[in-house]
């Protein structure tokens, strides 16, 4: 358990590092400004993952604890949820997304001979699944937030 | 998935080399391409990803950090979706409010078999077309099919294939269409991040920046709904395809391969679609 921590918290500060300077670049936030609010992300994301492996019972993925424990923890009234939302929105969304997509593209380089052999049908089939997917369900907000009168 | 990740940390050439793709990308910055009546965007994290596969085939990368950042996915999705929790705290009475419309979007999610089991069957596939459009098939979707079929059935061999195109192209399909049809179509954007929530942390990740960078004034609003339509697919979306999504795409198959049949006997193209 405290070698699988250490190991994690190292993993953060590498990911930490990538995540402020994407912040720093693209989104022109200073590190020193962005570090409170990326040191509550790691401190939430690592209590979530610390709950997942003590919890015997592993139906429930540990990024369900992580979601909701950030959840729960800034639904306004709670003890310094202004300070942690403040904190955190000094860091882009896109500046997490960036590193997470770089480690996705080489880590998906090992797919790439099993998706040359795909057959172009696969390949029209496969688009039509998620602009299905996306679409059926944007389409399907998009009516119930009308009847609502929300948009 | 993090219970053998020991001594990640130390591959320090794969954190370099990702960390030098987020500088290079980041500098690189948002382009615009304007397409009909919308715009396709091009964020940093889709030149990310385009690059991460392109340099797996330089010596660079070795096998074994590529495995190893696999891991590395799993870790830093984590810290989006903390991201994304902090966004959904403050937003709960818009949240409660559009609640409806959140538990209901995982409905939409069927949308695929909708559009994609029809193409499946005119374009000739047997089987394989309900591994195929039955969902978006990742992780719990293939171990649903090879529980139920078995990995080698047809029905296995279409949820496989699948699940190798999304993995490989499903981030960057939906990381360019995702700001053209927010643009291009009447839907709203809140729509649009609802429906995010797809199955894939990375996925959602690409749908979602573009929306976020296309409307920066509600990108709190179109965050927090985004997280909220993530964490409901994540506990809901395996029971949705277990219940409603695989006997849908069961009786439809059914019905498209006997219209099919039908058309081939008297030549009517009318039943087809």
């Amino acid at each position: 358990m405290l070698k699988s921590i250490q190991e994690w918290v190292f993993l953060f500060i590498i990911c930490s590092f990538s995540v402020l300077a994407g912040n720093w670049i693209g989104y022109e936030v200073m590190p020193l400004d962005a570090i409170p609010g990326l040191l509550v992300l790691v401190g939430i994301s690592l209590l979530g993952l610390i709950i997942h492996k003590a919890i015997p019972y592993k139906k429930v993925p540990s990024i369900a604890y992580i979601g909701i424990l950030a959840f729960i923890i800034t639904i306004p009234g709670m003890p310094f949820q202004e300070k942690i939302v403040e904190w955190t929105s000094q860091v882009n969304l896109l500046a997490i997304a960036t590193p997470i997509l770089a480690y996705a593209g080489i880590s998906i380089g090992r797919s790439w001979a099993d998706f040359a052999k795909l057959g172009w049908k696969t390949i029209i089939i496969g688009m039509c699944v998620i602009l299905g997917t996306y679409l059926g369900s944007a389409f399907v907000s998009e009516i119930i937030l009308r009847i609502q009168g929300i948009i | 998935m993090s219970d053998n990740a020991k001594s990640l940390w130390k591959d320090w050439r794969l954190h370099l080399l990702v960390f030098a793709i987020v500088v290079v990308t980041e500098l690189i910055g948002t382009h615009q391409i304007p397409v009909g009546a919308g715009v396709i965007l091009l964020l940093p994290m889709l030149y990310a990803v385009i690059i991460g596969i392109a340099v797996y085939f330089t010596p660079l990368v070795t096998d074994k950090m590529s495995k190893n950042a696999e891991n590395l996915v799993f870790i830093s999705v984590t810290l989006l979706i903390a991201k994304f929790g902090v966004q959904a705290g403050p937003a709960l009475p818009q949240l409660i409010e559009a609640g409806p419309a959140l538990m209901l979007q995982e409905l939409g999610n069927l949308g695929t078999i909708l559009i994609a089991l029809p193409l499946a069957v005119i374009l000739g596939l047997k089987r394989e077309a309900i591994g195929m459009t039955h969902s978006i098939g990742r992780e719990p979707n293939l171990a649903l099919i090879t529980d139920k079929y078995g990995l080698s059935s047809p029905e296995g061999r279409g949820v496989m294939a699948i699940y190798i195109f999304g993995t490989v192209f499903g981030s960057i399909f939906l990381g360019l269409i995702s700001g053209f049809l927010a643009t291009a179509t009447p839907l709203h954007p809140y729509s649009f991040a609802m429906a995010t929530g797809v199955g894939s942390g990375s996925m959602a990740a690409a749908a979602l920046g573009p929306l976020v960078a296309a409307y920066p004034e509600m990108a709190d609003t179109i965050t927090a709904f985004s997280g909220a339509s993530n964490l409901l697919t994540t506990v809901t979306g395996l029971y949705a395809s277990i219940f409603i999504g695989l006997p849908l795409t069961e009786k439809l198959y059914k019905v498209l391969t006997r219209m099919r049949n039908q058309k081939t006997v008297d030549s009517n193209s009318k039943g087809a679609k």
